[in-house]
């Protein structure tokens, strides 16, 4: 269809343009190239003549083009705003691509089922440190994404009459905890995050957003506080484009590529959470990152557990099975992070193999090859491809490896990025008579007088956007600015996330955005002036990169800073070894000013683009390493062995009678708030009190803090 | 020899295990070596042509499909093949875990 555009546009330009074009090339959908030029852009000298700028307009403009940017991106379309996604990969390349896994929705197809009771295990899960109004969001809404999803197509797996197959997975339990195993995590066979992104993006194409792909997104461009857009490089042909728009979603992704073993493509280096920091807007809560045990050491895939609960054995170089000396009834089946813990205390005391002693070995061979093929099919396969190994002769190296980042930038519920102003708790406003039941099932609490375009939303208005936060005033909204994703932190995975969570908190939160959007604005409205050099910082440091002339390499740079990483900031946290870490990372930031790139031109150039992601990951990792050192207190994923308890305002150890409540300069159920000096490398923490209440006390009441014990 | 020098340079650059640096060197000695092999006849290289001229069988999936793609114990339809893949806690498949 669009090559038959096309062809026709071609054809009707060359003959004389008297003639009718015929209606089947009419197309409404503009692509993001035309054959003559760019067809609403402008050309402006404002920034600098070497790097003309080209200016488009749009109402609403998403970074990022995974399952939540997606989402976002046509749920705009949907409603009417001119939108425009720009990505640095194609859509269905995006990182979400790799989720194999399912999502999690109460949708009660197995056995009577309750999102509140989704929603008491996800707060668990977090620790207490999600916010549990947005947890409170996500959990009322996943039967509905779910079941829309299905709608768009999603292909999930069935039961035998028709409804989606639900199975059991980790955390998840019915009544509060104490009615057992609860089966809530919906499939598409094993490519769930796969099928998710291609039936995202089939059905953006139905819409009129304008896609800009491999369009790397260099900075927001700020004024006044508030966001008026981006500015993005266009890696095809070299140009510099400024996207003004009143609505900036950033959906970015996560950034595992700051340590040397994650299991994240490439690509995950943190732009968004980067972009953010340079605007001068806190980062949140970076500290908690997610650890495996056991990833294949260069690959990054990780090996299951269940090696070991088959019975496979980890050793260090000395042949040894250590597990038996840090916990000597479990062994190899201890709990994660213990076997974590362990490998890394390992390899810090120079117990480790290979010819850097940075890694340990999963021993299977020493189990007959038939049990190993019946019980764990495939897995000599995965261990030749990733490894090189033959799984029945040697062991496989593997160290504990980051898979998920649960901080990001800070949203409330609605997923507005906030700054200070009070965010009213009970804000709900839905466009019908209070007590009537919407199409969702939820019963509306309020009335209000505004009509709203998407019915089945209007319970709950939740929308995320970024926030800020002072003591004296509480959350703010940063004007014009969303973000949704794994690049975000609204909180819901708190300090801890589960599994079969991060594809639900994809969907809700993009389409949160898209009706946030919605409601505060119509599309078509007048964009406030922007003045005619902003961006101006940014072309100014990609010219200086792309002219770099120290004398490390970028690689060289971005090894120094994975390892830094990976030895001081993973599972074993002290606060010797983050001291440490802190000041080397400290002076690897400093190296960024010695940088060397080798390709001077500006088209398709991925040294320059390279060294862009790098300070991107520089900026997540020093922020990262600084918020787990001054965070003395374990919690879900943080956890340091000098502070091994949780520190709440109370003691829930013991009964709360008689307790003093600590105030909160003393206790650390807090978010963490990061800022950097892009200059000079250093970090401020400030803290952001947790969100207790659920966003209706009536429908669904907040979990009060406990201790947490599977 | 200077494919020797070719192959571990860039695999040094590319800082991955030793064990592909081992078996690199070891494919470079033994097509360096080819003149000793002369009783056995030399592999033809599988460039796209001479893929399609011996007839390899392609290695078996490790996981079945089941039969109409329902899964006998649960009654799934269109859900994943082979064993379980929720049955270690994590999601697993073909030894590997996916952590989502």
């Amino acid at each position: 269809m669009a090559a038959v555009c096309i062809a026709s546009r071609v054809l009707t330009k060359k003959v004389l343009s008297s003639k009718a074009l015929p209606a089947v090339s009419q197309s409404s959908r503009k692509l993001h190239f035309s054959i003559y030029g760019k067809s609403n852009a402008k050309v402006s000298d404002g920034i600098s003549t070497q790097y003309p700028v080209v200016d488009h307009e749009f109402d609403a403009v998403v970074v990022g083009a995974g399952g939540a940017g997606l989402r976002a991106a046509f749920g705009l379309s949907e409603a009417g705003f001119n939108t425009a996604c720009v990505t640095k990969l194609f859509p269905t390349r995006s990182h979400t691509v790799a989720a194999q896994g399912g999502i999690n929705a109460a949708l009660g197809n197995m056995e009577n089922d309750d999102w509140r009771w989704h929603f008491y295990d996800t707060v668990k899960g977090s620790d207490w440190l999600g916010d549990q109004d947005a947890i409170h969001y996500m959990t009322e809404q996943a039967p509905h994404a779910v079941v829309e999803l299905e709608n768009f197509g999603m292909p999930f797996s069935r039961t035998d009459d028709g409804k989606i197959y639900q199975r059991a997975f980790g955390g998840q339990s019915l009544k509060y905890g104490k009615g057992g195993q609860a089966h809530r995590c919906c499939c598409v066979a094993d490519r769930t995050g796969h099928s998710l992104l291609h039936t995202l993006y089939g059905r953006s194409l139905r819409y009129d957003t304008s896609y800009f792909v491999e369009y790397f997104a260099l900075d927001l461009l700020m004024e006044d506080g508030e966001c008026k857009g981006v500015i993005a490089l266009c890696m095809e042909d070299g140009s510099i484009h400024r996207f003004r728009s009143k609505n900036t979603v950033i959906a970015t992704g996560g950034y595992g590529r700051t340590y040397f073993s994650c299991t994240s493509a490439h690509t995950s280096t943190g732009d968004g959470n980067a972009m953010v920091t340079r605007a001068g807007l806190p980062c949140q809560d970076l500290e908690f990152v997610q650890f495996h045990p056991t990833g294949i050491y260069g690959a990054g895939c990780l090996i299951t557990e269940g090696c070991r609960g088959e019975g496979g054995i980890l050793i260090n170089s000395e042949g040894e099975r250590f597990m038996e000396r840090y916990a000597p009834n479990a062994k190899d089946l201890a709990s994660r992070d213990v076997v974590s813990r362990s490998i890394t205390i390992e390899i810090r005391e120079g117990r480790g193999c290979g010819p850097e002693k940075d890694h340990a070995y999963l021993q299977l061979h020493h189990l007959p090859p038939q049990q190993l093929a019946t019980r764990l099919p495939g897995i000599s396969e995965t261990a030749m491809i990733f490894a090189g190994v033959d799984v029945t002769k040697e062991p496989i190296p593997v160290l504990p490896t980051v898979h998920y980042n649960m901080g990001g930038i800070p949203t409330n519920y609605k997923g507005q990025v906030t700054r200070s102003t009070l965010v009213p708790i009970f804000f709900i406003h839905p466009q019908v008579q209070k007590g009537k039941k919407c199409r969702l099932g939820s019963t509306v609490a309020r009335t209000s007088a505004v009509p709203q375009a998407f019915f089945y939303c209007g319970c709950l208005s939740c929308s995320p956007q970024v926030i800020t936060h002072t003591p004296e005033e509480g959350d703010k909204v940063v004007p014009g600015l969303f973000a949704c994703g794994e690049a975000a932190c609204a909180s819901v995975h708190g300090a801890n996330r589960l599994g079969a969570n991060s594809l639900l908190d994809l969907v809700v939160f993009g389409r949160a955005c898209a009706h946030t959007i919605t409601d505060i604005c119509t599309p078509g409205e007048k964009l406030s002036p922007l003045k005619p050099n902003a961006g101006e910082e940014s072309v100014a440091n990609l010219d200086r990169l792309r002219f770099a002339n120290g004398s490390l390499r970028t690689s060289e740079i971005r090894l120094n800073m994975q390892k830094t990483m990976q030895n001081h900031a993973a599972v074993f946290r002290t606060g010797k070894v983050l001291k440490e870490g802190c000041d080397k990372m400290d002076a690897v930031y400093q190296t960024l000013d010695d940088i060397k790139t080798f390709d001077r031109g500006i088209v398709w150039n991925t040294d320059l683009v390279e060294t862009l992601e790098l300070q991107n990951l520089m900026l997540n990792a020093v922020q990262t390493i600084n918020s787990a050192e001054q965070r003395q207190e374990s919690r879900g994923a943080h956890s340091r062995e000098d502070f091994k308890d949780r520190e709440d305002e109370y003691d829930y150890t013991k009964p709360l009678a008689g307790q003093q409540r600590k105030p909160i300069e003393q206790h650390w159920r807090k978010h963490t708030l990061s800022t950097v000096d892009p200059k000079t490398g250093k970090v401020t923490l400030k803290y952001r009190p947790v969100i207790d209440n659920s966003l209706d006390a009536e429908d669904c009441a907040a979990v009060p803090p406990a201790i947490r014990s599977y | 020899m200077s494919l020797l020098r070719v192959c571990a340079f860039t695999s040094k650059r590319l800082n991955t295990q030793l064990l592909f640096v081992d078996l690199s060197f070891a494919g470079c000695l033994r097509t360096a070596s080819g003149a000793a092999k002369d009783k056995e006849p030399l592999r033809k290289a599988k460039t796209p042509q001479g893929r399609f001229d011996m007839d390899d069988e392609k290695p078996k999936d490790p996981l079945q499909k089941f039969p109409d793609d329902v899964n006998p114990a649960t009654k799934e339809q269109g859900g994943p093949r082979g064993p379980e893949p929720t049955r270690y806690g994590d999601w697993e498949r073909k030894g590997r875990c996916v952590d989502f």
